[in-house]
């Protein structure tokens, strides 16, 4: 009887010993678990915390490689032009800090040209996100330089565009009203107003002013939205020299002309109208008319003060989902006090440029492009120059 | 006699097309909105059952998703639990030289979540928006107990995390917040943790307590229901849209027009959501 109760005392004490070694193994498994749950809980975080910074920086760009063919070369005008060459490749990299704070810069890679073509701040003021200031360099406020060159239906910008306002981009800073309830945009920017593309600095102390108001309608039950509206450009050129041709084309070489200021002023008119008829439609147009000038370096080649006008209207009509017919017609006329014959270089030009669009996805797209320019003639040009200049292009963007 | 056989066959061959093209099933996507999928999911089915010849396929992704899948032309119509934005209007108009189509399907609360457990009841606009702005960071700052408040949210693609930002939070949600794919793993969420307090739509809140929410410390609280959604006394109301590149023709017209009409309405009500008008 002894014997029995002392041996399952004995069991009894190894099982319950047994079972406090097992509890404090588990226990302490759980523990050493929990912790590992933990360390693992703040790595996660971390990771969450840095992929949280990347995914506020946007990578996007567009590469376009083209064949352009025309009789005419600017380099060697009686010999044709035949070439593949890359337009653009650019890459923009925008980084949005927080709500209302953003960055980006985007330079140009096309052969033989790396530029600079987008470098701003944006910040908004928390009390007022309608408004923003830029700051740094960026588009000129103007519809056909703000709308980007990978969406623009054709290959080119406009004539008069492309001679008032070279590079699209200025140097300055720029105020943006955008409300949410009110239909209407108005930026007024302060520029140095002597931008080409290349120069770090200003040429000289005077900045320009550029302002521009935009106010959309929309006719929702006709499917009919049409956005009007209108900048003005104030500013103007310092002289460095005193040799000055003036508006019709007379030598002015009074003393006082170094350092005045030559005027910059234009004024331009715009409406787009997009019209939900077959698939899309818009009708796209532009006056602008003013003075600009120029920079000159001698009593041969003086400053020059001009007085210009130019418009541009766009047909484009879509067909399908994936296709779009395109058709612009332009004028430029550099100077309009004067004919051709008065100033040989300074003859208008009517260019009817003819476009298809062909959309393969989201990312690439293929254009057929005629431009067919037609010059004023004078004693230099009795005929139309033979320029016409047809290119085809493959866009790839992401 | 050669010749007629020639022009036998090949009308035989158009007719075959053209009538082959007629009993071809019509496709129709529609992509977007998760608070909506349930809901568009229902619409299509009901809708496939009654016109064979219509297949409609549905998927999720979040508003923002859904727009820029109509944008970029892989969806015929974009569910949206909110406005489009100005930005996403004007690539419309480069792209397809359009302004958009926008149809007010249904409307919908957006629900507050708290858990069951916790003792509040009913929260101030002003109090929503600290609390996501993690100005208020403890429940015992409102009246409840003394623990930290978690926040669960949705993720930026979506037009519910947008609308509720742009009409309650007022600013930058809390870094602390935690983005969760769908109103129903927000109540998930919010379901098994004490302190957490989450949004989405009204269809999504089962087993979860809902807030009252009140515009301000002298007005009464409401909860999303039929009553307070039609009398605009619920404060964080919203429209629910289809949005479409251009006017609608053919099927998608007959879809659109049955979604708007007494049965497509209807279905809304069974979902959880409030109907249009």
């Amino acid at each position: 009887m002894k014997k029995t109760i002392t041996i399952l005392l004995m069991i009894t004490g190894t099982l319950v010993v047994y079972s406090q070694n097992a509890s404090d193994t588990l226990q302490e498994r759980m523990e050493t678990l929990i912790g590992r749950i933990n360390s693992l809980d703040e790595r996660v975080a971390l990771n969450e915390s840095d992929l949280g910074k990347l995914t506020k920086i946007k990578v996007s760009g567009y590469i376009q490689a083209q064949f352009e063919t025309s009789p005419y070369n600017l380099a060697k005008p009686t010999e044709p032009e035949n070439t593949f060459y890359i337009r653009r490749a650019r890459i923009k990299f925008t980084y949005e800090a927080t709500d209302g704070v953003k960055f980006v810069l985007q330079p140009d890679f096309s052969t033989g040209n790396l530029s600079l073509k987008d470098a701003y701040a944006v910040a908004s003021l928390p009390k007022f996100p309608s408004l923003s200031l830029w700051a740094g360099q960026f588009n000129r406020p103007n519809y056909e330089v703000e709308y980007s060159s990978g969406q623009r239906e054709v290959l080119e910008r406009s004539r008069v565009i492309r001679t008032i306002y070279p590079g699209e981009r200025e140097v300055g800073a720029k105020l943006e009203f955008n409300p949410v309830k009110v239909p209407v945009k108005l930026q007024l920017a302060v520029l140095n107003g002597n931008f080409t593309g290349g120069q770090q600095k200003d040429v000289d102390t005077r900045k320009d002013i550029m302002s521009r108001v935009v106010y959309s309608l929309n006719f929702s039950g006709a499917g009919i939205g049409i956005d009007i509206g209108a900048h003005g450009y104030f500013g103007g050129l310092m002289s460095k020299i005193k040799y000055v041709s003036d508006l019709e084309n007379n030598m002015d070489s009074t003393a006082s002309n170094y350092k005045s200021y030559l005027d910059k002023k234009w004024g331009g008119i715009e409406i787009q109208a997009f019209f939900d008829i077959l698939g899309g439609m818009a009708l796209k147009g532009e006056y602008i008319a003013g003075k600009n000038a120029f920079v000159g370096t001698s009593k041969t080649d003086p400053y020059k003060t001009r007085a210009f006008s130019g418009y541009y209207v766009y047909f484009i009509k879509n067909i399908g989902k994936k296709n779009q017919f395109v058709a612009r017609y332009d004028y430029f006329d550099p100077n309009t006090k004067l004919s051709g014959d008065a100033v040989k270089k300074e003859i208008y030009y009517r260019t009817l440029t003819l476009a298809w669009q062909y959309y393969l996805n989201d990312n690439i797209r293929f254009s057929l492009n005629y431009e067919l320019p037609k010059n004023e003639t004078n004693a230099d040009n009795k005929k139309d120059i033979k320029d016409n200049i047809f290119g085809i292009r493959m866009q790839a963007r992401f | 006699m050669k010749k007629n056989r020639i022009v036998i066959a090949i009308l035989l061959v158009t007719a075959f097309i053209t009538g082959a093209a007629f009993m071809q099933q019509t496709k129709i996507t529609v992509k977007g909105s998760d608070t909506m999928v349930i809901l568009a999911q229902r619409w299509a089915e009901i809708y496939m059952k009654k016109n064979p010849a219509v297949a409609i396929q549905v998927t999720g992704g979040g508003s923002g998703v859904g727009i820029a899948a109509l944008i970029n032309g892989t969806t015929d119509i974009a569910s949206s639990s909110r406005p489009i934005k100005s930005t996403e209007v004007e690539k419309l108009k480069a792209r397809y030289n359009t302004l958009g189509v926008e149809i007010s399907c249904a409307k919908d609360g957006i629900t507050v979540f708290l858990n069951e457990s916790n003792k509040l009841k009913e929260l101030t606009l002003k109090q929503l928006s600290d609390i996501y702005q993690a100005r208020i960071t403890n429940w015992k700052q409102l009246g409840g107990d003394d623990a930290p408040v978690k926040l669960y949210g949705r993720e930026n693609s979506s037009g519910t995390y947008v609308f509720f930002k742009d009409e309650v939070v007022k600013g930058d949600y809390a870094a602390s917040c935690q983005t969760l794919p769908g109103t129903a793993a927000v109540v998930n969420a919010v379901k098994k943790d004490k302190y957490g307090i989450g949004y989405g739509g009204a269809a999504y809140a089962a087993g979860v307590k809902h807030c009252m929410i009140k515009k301000d410390e002298k007005t009464t609280g409401f909860l999303p229901t039929p009553e307070t959604i039609a009398r605009n006394q619920y404060p964080i109301t919203r429209y629910l849209y289809l949005y479409m590149r251009n006017r609608p023709s053919g099927e998608t017209k007959k879809y659109i027009d049955w979604i708007l009409g007494p049965e497509g309405q209807k279905i809304i009500t069974e979902v959880g959501y409030f109907p249009v008008k």
